[in-house]
């Protein structure tokens, strides 16, 4: 199982401390949603950007040291569908999880009608609201709606029962049309991380499905493993590799 | 008054709890055990929490690391773990919370999850990001202290 944070510029800790404690929690593996604090996967590590910020630990010798694994993501969060629209191409090739930040209907809207985009995260933020349209487009595109579990863990009151009452819609919609879904607890501190049983007996107290929220934290490797594999010298198109039997002409 | 005769004692688990904060978080007993109820009270209710019992048998903190073992009721233990889940700060201080394990006597509990010698944390300047700042070390975590407040960082950062 997965779970995706928020590190150390945009956190209060680092890469490093983040999958410290995922390790211990039982986690598999960390997906980095800063995207100024670890360098992307395919430019070669460390040596892409060395100066700004004491150099961010490469992905890979994290995974080596802690024994986790640990993917290079981005969340994008901007104001609105055009700017999201340059992001996503320009974030689409260099890193392996592309989220982008909704709650607002535009960017929802654009999300999920964008199989480029991974991840619509926080869609019911804010202003924004997610209805059968979207789920639909979701499900074509592949496009993971991710049920933010922070408000339920960290807020109290009000906010918290408008926060469930939001999730359990969301719930409805989404496992209706059967659109992918990830189960995240946004942490932006390795204090904020909880381990994946906590995660989901507090899921399931407020009416989830405990095998859906496993479901939703592995969600993030697959979607981790299927990206990498794309990105793979052998990968051509869905269903089409690069054999042992290629000749150089 | 008379013991109960055996089959009608309640029977009780006991759940290991890990506990993570900065360094210069002090937490008692009487808070934590305040922020437990709370947090089971707000997610599961008055019954819910009757059920589950919830009381702190032991509790030790220091240097922004703790535990504690928690008695809960034989069969509640699902809920009892969604309400240590939702205790995401005590008095102020915000908190990391895990379940280590759950024994059916406080012995094996302690004996089996309980560190009991408390990490010796250092105090020192360590190199991160660009600049010298003070640091408090344990083990393999260090939190660096950068003027607004501390950024948990590990051994790998700092290196």
């Amino acid at each position: 199982m997965y779970e995706a944070v928020h590190a150390h510029p945009d956190g209060d800790a680092t890469v490093a401390r983040h999958a410290a404690t995922a390790a211990r929690y039982g986690y598999d593996g960390v997906v980095v949603r800063t995207r100024d604090a670890l360098a992307p996967a395919g430019e070669g590590g460390e040596s892409e950007r060395g100066g700004a910020d004491d150099g961010p630990p490469a992905a890979a010798a994290l995974r080596e040291e802690y024994g986790v694994d640990v993917v290079d993501a981005v969340e994008i969060d901007v104001a609105d569908a055009t700017s999201a629209s340059g992001a996503v191409g320009n974030y689409r090739s260099e890193r392996t999880v592309v989220c982008l930040a909704g709650g607002d209907d535009g960017l929802n809207r654009f999300a999920v009608e964008d199989p480029r985009v991974d991840v619509l995260a926080r869609p019911m933020d804010g202003p924004g609201d997610v209805n059968h349209v979207l789920a639909k487009a979701a499900r074509d595109n592949a496009v993971h709606v991710e049920f933010d579990l922070g408000p339920l863990l960290r807020s109290s009151g009000g906010r918290r029962v408008r926060a469930l009452a939001d999730l359990r819609k969301l719930r409805e919609i989404v496992t209706y049309y059967d659109a992918p879904h990830v189960v995240s607890a946004n942490a932006r501190s390795h204090l904020a991380l909880r381990a994946p049983r906590e995660l989901v007996a507090a899921a399931e107290a407020v009416g989830f499905d405990p095998e859906w929220v496993r479901d939703g934290l592995r969600a993030w490797g697959a979607i981790a493993a299927r990206n990498r594999e794309r990105r793979s010298e052998a990968f051509i198109e869905p269903g089409v590799r690069r054999g042992r039997y290629e000749e150089e002409r | 008054m008379k013991h109960l005769p055996k089959h009608l004692r309640p029977r009780w688990r006991y759940l290991a709890v890990g506990i993570e904060t900065w360094p210069d978080a002090d937490l008692g007993r009487r808070a934590f055990q305040r922020a437990l109820w709370y947090a089971a009270g707000n997610l599961i209710g008055d019954a819910g929490s009757a059920d589950a019992d919830l009381t702190l048998l032991s509790f030790m903190h220091g240097d922004g690391t703790g535990e504690a073992v928690v008695k809960v009721r034989h069969g509640h233990v699902a809920e009892a773990r969604a309400a240590i889940a939702c205790v995401s700060e005590v008095d102020g201080d915000p908190v990391g919370i895990h379940v280590r394990g759950i024994s059916g006597t406080v012995r094996a509990c302690e004996e089996r999850y309980m560190r009991r010698a408390g990490a010796n944390s250092t105090q020192r300047d360590v190199a991160f990001g660009d600049a010298e700042r003070p640091a408090v070390v344990r083990e393999d975590a260090c939190d660096v202290w950068v003027g607004s407040g501390y950024v948990g960082a590990a051994a790998f950062d700092i290196e």
